[in-house]
């Protein structure tokens, strides 16, 4: 979806994407050259169509999408597997975090427990990558 | 005034460039696969998914390098039927490996991800309305499923697609122009009908069909040492594709699958002969093709 300034004949920019309130999402766009201001506000369906393409309204730094790009999230907070859940608990190195975040998000909780199981069951005290080489053998991967 | 084509870009929003990243993403991930062989059938029930993990196990035992995803995101079966339900994914820094049966098959499936007996459940802020968007939602989780996978080199990388006639165009259009289908019927009017319902909406598309797998072509009698009907009459409906074999209905093939085993574990089983030539002439036709990797786009 791109917007025009139809006085000046010129594409619009987006300027913010405001957090979404009851799923309605506020999507500011800017003419460049008159500085007219328009905002785009979706209802819940067409926030939900986007979000289901695992994109974010803005790119990858935005950080106002209406439902989190993870699709499982239902079932992850469920398991008590969420996003704030993965930064507290058993201490993880900042390497072996950041393999975690390379997996797709609804494949996290189950792999956290999992790895997390795994080192409790042989007394270790945190993840670190050696601990992710050992489960990844133990699994047979 | 300008239209839509007139103007660079979409102003920052960056959604497609997001959807064409994502897709450059599955072709890395690919690219070591040579044949990605896509089982369906439109109908349900007729065996597919245990017929795909038999079919892996033949092409295993003549030496391919072999892995399956499970894209039946709802009904999955590839982890029990692999014995992976359990299995616990470990990242390490080229993504995610591919675990494996102990026969050597690798499998990806909603199974290890979302435990029994829990749905695969969505987050929503449109709730009530899941059918405007959970398909393409469901196609987004694949996408990222095939993208974050450390497929490695394949010879085949089986594609177990849930049931729907309509749909498979939509799995063909997901998996690319490359991908060659391979279809699943029973010998009964009903199943041949809409298998092929599938067969005419792939025929719109560009992907290869290599033929039909006959499943559950009679049952055999342990007692007597013979198959017998499995269906009264044989069904009038023809398919316009070759059949690359029958495979009949084995009492032992279901007690070895719910145990995870496999009929390369039982060499003397009475279907493990038609699978594996079902698996020769798969691969005898999939040779004819262009690999996957490179023409996949």
């Amino acid at each position: 979806m791109k917007f025009l300034c139809v006085s000046c004949d010129e594409a619009m920019k987006l300027k913010e994407v405001n957090p979404p309130e009851r799923g309605s999402l506020t999507v500011v766009y800017g003419c460049p050259r008159c500085q007219h201001e328009i905002a785009m506000l979706t209802n819940p369906y067409e926030t939900q169509v986007v979000a289901s393409l695992g994109v974010r309204v803005g790119g990858e730094s935005a950080e106002t999408e209406g439902a989190s790009k993870c699709p499982f999230s239902g079932v992850v907070q469920s398991m008590g597997g969420g996003p704030e859940d993965l930064k507290i608990g058993f201490p993880w190195t900042p390497e072996a975090s950041l393999r975690l975040e390379n997996m797709p998000e609804f494949a996290r909780p189950m792999a956290k427990t999992g790895i997390e199981t795994y080192a409790k069951e042989r007394g270790l005290t945190q993840i670190d990558a050696q601990v992710l080489e050992q489960a990844k053998n133990f699994f047979g991967m | 005034m300008k239209g839509y084509y007139d103007i660079v870009g979409d102003g920052g929003s960056d959604i497609l460039e997001q959807v064409e990243a994502q897709q450059a993403s599955i072709a890395r991930s690919l690219s070591g696969v040579r044949n990605l062989l896509a089982v369906g059938s439109g109908k349900g029930g007729v065996g597919k998914s245990t017929l795909t993990m038999q079919l892996a196990c033949a092409l295993r035992e003549l030496g391919h390098a072999v892995s399956i995803l499970d894209a039946d995101l709802n009904g999955p079966c590839q982890a029990r039927l692999g014995t992976l339900q359990d299995r616990v994914l470990v990242p390490d820094d080229s993504g995610v490996p591919v675990p494996k049966t102990r026969n050597g098959i690798g499998v990806v499936s909603m199974g290890m991800v979302v435990p029994e007996p829990r749905a695969v459940e969505f987050e929503s802020v449109a709730s009530g309305s899941s059918h405007t968007w959970r398909a393409t939602k469901e196609f987004t989780v694949l996408r990222e499923l095939l993208a974050c996978m450390n497929w490695g080199k394949l010879d085949y990388l089986l594609v177990d697609l849930p049931p729907g006639a309509e749909r498979i165009v939509q799995y063909a259009e997901l998996l690319g122009p490359a991908a060659l289908f391979v279809l699943v019927t029973i010998p009964s009017d009903m199943s041949r009908g809409i298998v092929a319902r599938s067969l005419d909406a792939l025929a719109k598309t560009p992907n290869r069909i290599l033929g039909y797998i006959e499943n559950m072509d009679g049952y055999y009698c342990s007692d007597c040492g013979r198959v017998k009907p499995l269906f009264p009459v044989p069904s009038d409906v023809k398919l316009d594709l070759d059949c690359l074999g029958t495979v009949p209905f084995d009492p032992e093939l279901a007690a070895l699958c719910d145990r995870g085993g496999s009929l390369a574990d039982s060499p003397g089983s009475f279907s493990w002969q038609p699978v594996q030539r079902i698996a020769e002439e798969v691969c005898r036709r999939a040779s004819e093709c262009a690999p996957y990797s490179k023409e996949r786009r």
